[in-house]
């Protein structure tokens, strides 16, 4: 099958500054060495037409989407959401015949988890390429959230993500300097 | 007296666009114009400055639909531009992309159209999306090879959406002995389903020709026996994958294409004053809304030897296969016979494809800033990325993709047909709007005239 068990698809257009944060994220998901049961995908504008309308519920079983929302917070916050809390037109597949949001039609049967980021600065329809500095701080949070959603125990990379640092610089033996 | 009818949006294909019809008392279309309302975006000039690398992962971004073809193009008018060629296996698996790509459009289009026509012998509208069989049995067909052409997409180009695979010189890696088994296997399941889907398609479509009417949301339609019928010219660069300015005999003539202001070419400022508010989906606009299709268009009209052409499975198939039905139809039709086309071209190419060659170029020069042209012929038609680098720098970058070519062409075709069969007409386009939009415009002169964002 095209997808497995887990997908993880990164939504999102980095020509369009904050936009970006959906393959920023997954970008630094593909360094991880992940089961093979789990599939890293940076979905761009795609994930309609290539991913949610592609799943097969017999196979896949989760999906998490990361992405930008406006859900009202600091530029950079985090939020879980569920299908249902999406506003409508969320994911919604033009290539769709009756305009049937693609998420709606599979939620009953793949466990879906949406991970918006609130942006600071999204330039559509103008292109500019780069993350704010807050959005940006947010992706190792946002990778941490991802595996711990996902049940993969990084080991230490999780521990260090958690105190936003490099991995290493917690361990006894490189203690990194103004930390305790 | 003539009316004025406009549908906004048109459904079922990506990006933003609609139709502004004018029609007479019988409700044929007179003059219509179909355009795109997706804003322009500029990528022309965030290329600039940066490096040959980075400049098809901008283009590939421009849309969700298409980025395998804007890759593909920009990587290719890079390589044209620093003249470096690539290993013969490095372009066998671009080949093997590119109709892995064009597979999955064709499946995906067979869902966007079924709902317009007919179950054969029936009544009945075609639902993909029902659970009732026999339409069950063709909708996992469908997904089956999508999910076909995705998956070789996906072991030739590295990632099935954005292509990670692709580089300029070549590719960053080859295949293995087993995943070109596994490419071959997948192809030769898929060349069994699309032979049947092509049959059936075909089927279906020559039932729809057949019918004297036909019914939109409740209203009885004549149907006519030239819907979608023009008389303007083709334009395939190649049967399946394209030309670049390294050809020896390059199949497209930048001097022979020119591109010309929206406002020189669609209607001007009207009322509506037609509505229907059966017209699925929702109803056409309200009585008394203005429209202004000439200032609202965000793209310029592309020509080719001075006038419109039609770009996609049917010039193709025209220009390189003695092809000659006309019309909505037909050009449906074009399409589905490429299902088989492609596969059998793949099967070649994997046969072909050695997994030890070499795929990367042994020398990649940094250019000197000469303009180098690749034409990619895309699901939806020729997709031509203009390029100059210099010293491993950008200098120029421009895009004329597949749907801008044929917005022109297609409101040509929509004279002498019934208004609400206008967008069947559009729809056998399949056309991609959001990538379809860019604003460098040409004048008589030749000269740069305006290239600016709207909105």
């Amino acid at each position: 099958m095209l997808y497995p068990e887990i997908v993880i698809a990164g939504c999102g257009n980095p020509l369009f500054a904050d936009d970006g944060f959906g393959p920023a994220v997954v970008e630094e998901l593909q360094k991880l060495t992940l089961p093979d049961n789990v599939a890293i995908i940076d979905a761009g504008l795609g994930g309609p037409h290539f991913i949610f309308t592609l799943l097969n519920p017999e196979v896949t079983k989760r999906l998490v989407i990361i992405d930008i929302a406006d859900f009202g917070a600091e530029p950079g916050s985090i939020a879980k959401f569920r299908v249902e809390d999406l506003p409508p037109g969320s994911y919604r597949d033009a290539h769709s015949w009756d305009l049937t949001e693609p998420l709606q039609r599979i939620k009953d049967l793949i466990d879906i988890t949406v991970i918006g980021c609130q942006p600071g600065r999204v330039t559509d329809p103008e292109m500019e390429i780069g993350l704010s500095d807050e959005v940006s701080h947010a992706i190792p949070g946002t990778v941490r959230f991802v595996l711990e959603t996902i049940g993969v125990d990084y080991g230490t990379t999780i521990q260090c993500l958690q105190e936003d640092t490099q991995p290493g610089a917690g361990a006894e033996t490189c203690s990194s300097p103004g930390k305790s | 007296m003539s009316k004025v009818v406009e549908i906004s949006p048109t459904t079922r294909h990506e990006g933003h666009s609609k139709l502004v019809l004018k029609v007479n008392d019988a409700g044929i279309i007179e003059t219509g114009n179909w355009c795109s309302i997706t804003p322009v975006r500029g990528v022309e000039k965030l290329a600039v400055g940066k490096t040959p690398e980075q400049v098809p992962k901008i283009a590939s971004r421009v849309c969700g639909i298409c980025p395998i073809a804007h890759t593909l193009a920009a990587t290719e008018a890079m390589e044209a531009s620093i003249k470096c060629e690539v290993p013969k296996d490095a372009k066998l698996l671009r080949y093997i992309l590119q109709l892995a790509n064009r597979l999955h459009s064709i499946a995906l289009h067979d869902i966007l159209i079924l709902p317009d026509f007919y179950l054969p012998g029936t009544e009945t509208k075609i639902n993909p999306f029902t659970a009732e069989e026999p339409v069950r049995t063709v909708a996992k067909r469908i997904q089956r090879i999508r999910e076909i052409g995705q998956t070789i997409g996906q072991i030739s180009g590295g990632e099935c959406i954005h292509p990670s695979n692709t580089r300029v010189g070549g590719m960053y890696r080859n295949c293995s002995e087993q995943a070109k088994t596994k490419m071959y296997d997948l192809a030769k399941e898929g060349l069994v389903l699309a032979k049947a889907q092509m049959d059936l398609m075909i089927a279906i479509l020559r039932n729809y020709q057949a019918r004297e009417f036909v019914d939109v949301g409740g209203m009885k339609v004549a149907l006519p026996k030239t819907l979608g019928y023009h008389n303007q010219g083709y334009l395939a660069t190649h049967a399946f994958y394209g030309s670049s300015s390294l050809d020896e005999c390059p199949s497209f003539d930048p001097a022979r294409f020119k591109e010309v202001r929206p406002w020189d070419w669609y209607m001007g400022e009207m009322d509506v004053s037609l509505e229907e508010p059966r017209y699925p989906v929702g109803g056409t606009t309200k009585v008394g809304t203005k429209v202004n299709p000439q200032m609202e268009a965000c793209t310029g009209i592309p020509m080719y030897d001075g006038q419109p052409v039609e770009v996609g499975p049917r010039a193709r198939l025209v220009v390189h296969k003695n092809y000659d039905e006309k019309g909505t139809v037909g050009q449906n039709i074009a399409r589905e016979m490429e299902y088989v086309d492609s596969f059998y071209e793949m099967l070649d190419c994997i046969d072909e494809l050695n997994p030890n060659g070499k795929v990367l170029a042994d020398c990649v020069p940094q250019g000197d800033g000469s303009l180098g042209w690749a034409a990619n012929e895309a699901p939806r038609g020729t997709d031509v990325h203009f390029a100059r680098v210099k010293n491993w720098k950008v200098q120029y970058f421009s895009m004329l993709v597949p749907t801008t070519w044929n917005f022109a062409t297609c409101s040509a075709a929509l004279t002498g047909a019934p208004w609400q069969l206008a967008e069947v007409i559009m729809r056998g386009y399949d056309p991609c709007v959001s990538c379809a939009t860019h604003m460098i415009v040409i004048d008589e002169d030749n000269r740069l005239v305006a290239q600016k964002l709207i909105q």
